[in-house]
C-alpha cells in the first residue's frame, strides 16, 4: 500500500493528484489556488493541499510521479528546431531558455519542493498519464482509449488497449502532425487565445455552415486507418510556437480575426464567415476523431472507449463520436486536458507499487473545503448579511425559481474544467435575458457562448433526447433539448442542443438537493449551471474568492454551505 | 533618495514619454497589468493572514485593483481604437508570491511602499493630462488615485499597528531595499537574457549541418503515419 503523489505542469494548467492505496484521495488544479488562470508553474500550493487533504506529509510519500518525460521532450524541441533551419533561428534561443534553464530540471524540483529523496521522484510519458487518466478512472474492465492533444513529448495522439490493470499502446500519430494543434492554429486564426479559446470556436461554430470543410481537407489528410497527416505549409508552429498558422491558411480561409474585437454575428458579414470557418474545423475535427474511434474499435474488439487529452474536451465531438464509432459506452476524463496528467501519473504510480486500480470516478468532487465558519466571519466584516438557511436547498430552489442568480459554494471543489455544482454560479433555466445577462455583466464573455443545464439524472429524458451516461455526470457532451420541452430558452443553445449535466446524490449532493427542491415545488428539475469565476479568472475555490466574487459582480447572493451571503437584507 | 530621484525623472520625462507613437495605450495595459499582478498577491494575503480584520482590508482592496486593471485596460482600448490600432485583450497578470515570501509585516511594508510611488506617479499623470486637455485620461488617473491614498494610508496604518511607529518605517525602508535589490537582479537576468540568447544562435547555427538527421527521421516517419510503440504495457505491477 502507497502514498503517490501525481503532477503536471510547466507547460499549462499545473495540478496535482494524490492516490493513497489505491484510492484518489485529491485532485487539484494549481490555477485555483494561485488565482492565476490556466497556472502552468509547478503546483506547490496543489501538492500541499493534496498532502493535507489525505493528513500526510511529503515525508509520507512513496513516490512522486510527474506526468512527462523532461528529457525526451527536450529531444523532440531541439530536433525539431533543428530540423526547420533556419527558420527557427529565433524560436531555438527561447526554446533552449525555456527547456534549459527550468524543463528539463523539474525532477530535480520537484525533490527540492518536496524535500523527498531524487530517486523517489520520477516521469510517464505525457499521453501514458492520459490514457491512465481515463481508463484507469473508468468503470470498464475493458476499453480502447484514445489520447489526443496538442503534443506531449513528442506523441500527438495515441491509441491504447486497456485492460484491468494494464495499458498497451497500440499506436501513436507524432508531431507534428497533430489533431489539437490543427484546432489551436484556428482557434489563433479566429482571433481566439490558444489554449483557452478552443471552447468559443466549439460554440462558435453553431453559427456557421461547415463551408470551408473542402479547404480544410487540403490542410488535413484523413487515412483509411483512422490515423491523419498535416499539411505543414499551412502552418507556423514549426518555426515558432507561437505562430499557430501560416500565411497560406489565410490566402485558403481569408484573413485572420483581430484578436479582442467585439463579435457581431448579426451584422458582421465578415463575423459570419469566421463562425463558417469555426463549424468547418469542428466538422473536419470530428471526422478525424470518428475516424481514429473507429480504428481504435477495430483494433481492440472493445465496446466501451475512454479519452483524455485536451481535444477530448470537445463535447459536441464526443457527442458524435458516442453516436457514431459504435462504441457501447464512452467515458471521458473530467478533467481530460494536462491538469489531468496528474491524476493519470499518480495512478500508474500506485499501480506499478502494486496497488489495486482505483473505483470509478463518481463524483469531480475532489478538490478543496470551503469554510463555511470563515465565510460567515470574512463576510461580516466585510458589511455583508449573513444568514443561515434551515433547509438551503429550498430555499435556492425558491430564490432561484424567482429569478435570482446565486453563487453555490458547497463542499469540496471541482475537479476539471466544469463547475458541476459545487464552485457554481446557478440560475434559471427559462429566460433567455439571464443568459444574456450574465454573458455581458458577470461573465463578460462572447454573447454567442451557451450556458449550460445541470439536471436530475433520472428525469434527463423528460427534457433531453437521451439519458444520462458516462459523459453527462461530468458535462462532456451534449444532447439535443427535446422539441416538446419548454422553459429552456436560457440553456438551448443555437442549433438545439445543451452540454447537459446529470446529477446524483453521489456526483453532487448539494446541487441534487436544489433540484429534487426544484422538482418538489412543481417546476422542472433543471438549473443553469456556469461557473462561480470572473472574465479571466479560474473558478473559485475557497471562500474569501467567492465572497470577493460576489462583491465584485451583479449577482443576488451567495450560497456557502447552508449560509446565504447577500449585500443588502437577506 | 531613490524615490526622490524616480518622482524628478517621472515629472520630466512624462511631457515627452506619453507623446510617443502607440506610448500612451501600451503604458496603461503596463499598469492594468500590474494592477492585476497585484491583485493575486493581495487575494493570496488574504488567504494567509490569520486576521479576519486585515482579510477583509486586502480582499476590498484587491477588488480595488480588479477595477483599475479594468479601468486601465478600457482606457488603453479607447486609445487603440482611436489610433487605429488592434484591441490588446484583457491583461494577463503573474505573481512573485510576495506574503509568502516576505511575511505579513514586509508585505504590507512592501505594498504600502508601491501604493505611495503610484500616488506619487499618477499625481503627475493627472496633472499632466489635464493640463493636455485630456480629460478623459487625467480623470482615470483622478479617480484612480483616491483608491491609491486610502490602500497608502491604510496599509501604514496596519504596519504600525503590527510593529510600532518606528518598527513600521524599519519594515518600510527593508521594503525599499529589497525593492533595489530585486530591481538589480532584474537588470542582471535581462543581461543574462541577453547573453543566453546570443550564445544559442550561435549554437544553433553551429549545429546547422546536423538539421539533415530530424529532416531525415521526419520524412520516414511520414511515410507511415500510425507508428507502432514499443515497450511492456503500462500500468502493470
Amino acid at each position: 500500500m502507497a502514498a503517490v503523489l501525481g503532477v503536471s505542469g510547466t507547460y499549462h494548467d499545473a495540478a496535482a493528484a494524490l492516490v493513497v492505496d489505491g484510492v484518489l484521495v485529491a485532485a487539484i488544479q494549481e490555477e485555483r489556488l494561485s488565482g492565476i488562470k490556466n497556472d502552468p508553474a509547478l503546483p506547490r500550493q496543489a501538492m500541499q493541499a493534496c498532502l493535507a487533504r489525505a493528513g500526510l506529509t511529503a515525508a509520507a510519500l512513496d513516490r512522486v510521479v510527474f506526468y512527462e518525460d523532461p528529457y525526451a521532450k527536450l529531444e523532440r524541441v531541439v530536433a525539431s528546431t533543428l530540423g526547420n533551419f533556419p527558420r527557427s533561428l529565433r524560436q531555438f534561443p527561447r526554446a533552449m531558455a525555456t527547456q534549459l534553464g527550468s524543463k528539463v530540471w523539474v525532477i530535480d524540483q520537484l525533490a527540492d519542493l518536496l524535500g523527498v529523496a531524487r530517486a523517489k521522484v520520477g516521469h510517464v510519458a505525457h499521453h501514458q498519464a492520459h490514457a491512465a487518466s481515463a481508463f484507469f478512472t473508468s468503470r470498464y474492465p475493458a476499453a480502447a482509449v484514445l489520447t489526443v492533444d496538442g503534443v506531449g513529448e513528442a506523441v500527438s495522439t495515441a491509441l491504447w488497449h486497456g485492460r484491468d490493470r494494464a495499458l498497451t499502446c497500440l499506436g501513436e500519430v507524432h508531431y507534428p502532425h497533430s489533431l489539437g494543434l490543427l484546432y489551436a492554429a484556428l482557434t489563433a486564426f479566429l482571433g481566439f487565445e490558444v489554449n483557452e479559446g478552443e471552447y468559443k470556436v466549439m460554440g462558435l461554430a453553431a453559427f456557421g455552415t461547415p463551408r470551408f470543410a473542402a479547404e480544410l481537407d487540403r490542410v488535413i489528410h484523413l487515412a483509411d486507418d483512422g490515423s491523419f497527416e498535416l499539411e505543414l505549409s499551412y502552418f507556423g508552429y514549426l518555426a515558432d510556437p507561437e505562430l499557430g498558422f501560416g500565411p497560406r491558411l489565410e490566402e485558403l480561409l481569408g484573413p485572420r480575426r483581430t484578436p479582442y474585437r467585439p463579435w457581431d454575428l448579426a451584422g458582421s458579414a465578415d463575423d459570419r464567415r469566421y463562425a463558417d470557418v469555426a463549424a468547418s474545423v469542428q466538422q473536419v475535427t470530428e471526422r478525424a476523431l470518428v475516424g481514429l474511434a473507429r480504428a481504435a474499435r477495430a483494433r481492440t474488439g472493445a465496446d466501451a472507449l475512454c479519452l483524455a487529452g485536451g481535444v477530448a474536451l470537445n463535447a459536441v465531438a464526443n457527442a458524435r463520436l458516442a453516436r457514431a464509432a459504435g462504441f457501447a459506452d464512452v467515458y471521458v476524463h473530467p478533467a481530460a486536458g494536462d491538469a489531468g496528467g496528474a491524476v493519470g501519473a499518480a495512478i500508474l504510480g500506485a499501480l506499478e507499487l502494486g496497488d489495486p486500480r482505483p473505483a470509478a470516478l463518481t463524483t469531480a468532487a475532489l478538490g478543496v473545503d470551503v469554510d463555511a465558519g470563515a465565510a460567515a466571519d470574512l463576510a461580516r466584516a466585510m458589511g455583508l448579511t449573513v444568514t443561515t438557511s434551515a433547509d438551503p436547498a429550498v430555499d435556492v430552489a425558491t430564490r432561484l425559481d424567482a429569478g435570482a442568480v446565486l453563487g453555490f459554494c458547497a463542499g469540496r471543489s471541482e475537479w476539471g474544467p466544469r463547475a458541476l455544482g459545487m464552485r457554481s454560479l446557478l440560475a434559471s433555466p427559462r429566460d433567455p435575458d439571464v443568459r444574456d445577462k450574465l454573458n455581458r455583466a458577470v461573465k463578460r464573455r462572447e454573447p454567442f457562448r451557451p450556458f449550460a443545464p445541470a439536471v436530475l439524472a433520472e428525469r434527463l429524458p423528460d427534457y433531453f433526447a437521451g439519458t444520462a451516461d458516462d459523459l453527462t455526470p461530468f458535462m462532456t457532451t451534449v444532447v439535443p433539448v427535446r422539441a416538446d420541452a419548454a422553459g429552456l430558452a436560457a440553456v438551448t443553445h443555437v442549433d438545439g442542443t445543451a452540454r447537459v449535466q446529470s446529477v446524483t446524490a453521489t456526483s453532487s449532493p448539494a446541487l441534487h438537493a436544489v433540484l429534487a427542491a426544484l422538482a418538489a415545488g412543481g417546476a422542472p428539475p433543471i438549473a443553469l449551471n456556469t461557473s462561480l469565476n470572473g472574465a479571466g479568472e479560474p473558478i473559485v475555490a475557497r471562500a474569501v474568492d467567492a465572497i470577493g466574487f460576489l462583491l465584485a459582480h451583479p449577482i443576488d447572493g451567495l450560497v456557502v454551505d447552508d449560509l446565504l451571503i447577500t449585500r443588502g437584507p437577506a | 533618495m531613490i524615490d526622490r530621484l524616480r518622482d524628478l525623472v517621472v515629472r520630466l520625462t512624462s511631457p515627452l514619454v506619453w507623446r510617443l507613437p502607440g506610448h500612451a495605450p501600451r503604458k496603461l495595459e503596463g499598469f492594468a497589468r500590474a494592477e492585476a499582478g497585484s491583485r493575486i498577491d493581495l487575494l493570496a494575503a488574504a488567504h494567509a493572514t490569520t486576521d479576519v480584520g486585515r482579510r477583509a482590508r486586502y480582499l476590498r482592496h484587491a477588488l480595488d485593483e480588479t477595477r483599475h486593471a479594468a479601468m486601465f485596460a478600457r482606457r488603453a482600448g479607447e486609445l487603440r481604437t482611436a489610433r487605429g490600432l488592434a484591441p490588446a485583450g484583457p491583461p494577463q497578470a503573474d505573481t512573485e508570491d510576495l506574503f509568502a515570501r516576505l511575511g505579513e509585516v514586509g508585505f504590507l511594508a512592501f505594498v504600502h511602499r508601491g501604493e505611495a510611488r503610484g500616488r506619487r506617479q499618477f499625481e503627475v499623470y493627472a496633472a499632466h493630462f489635464a493640463r493636455r486637455g485630456d480629460a478623459r485620461t487625467a480623470a482615470l488617473f483622478e479617480g484612480i488615485l483616491a483608491d491609491e491614498r486610502v490602500h497608502e494610508a491604510y496599509t501604514r496604518a496596519l504596519l504600525v499597528e503590527l510593529c510600532g511607529e518606528r518598527g513600521a518605517t524599519r519594515a518600510v525602508r527593508r521594503a525599499g531595499w529589497w525593492a533595489a535589490w530585486r530591481g538589480w537582479r532584474r537588470v542582471g537576468r535581462g543581461l543574462a537574457h541577453g547573453l543566453y540568447a546570443a550564445t544559442m544562435t550561435v549554437v544553433y547555427l553551429a549545429l546547422a549541418p546536423l538539421a539533415w538527421l530530424p529532416l531525415r527521421l521526419r520524412a520516414r516517419r511520414a511515410r507511415r503515419r500510425w507508428l507502432t510503440a514499443g515497450g511492456p504495457p503500462a500500468g502493470a505491477a
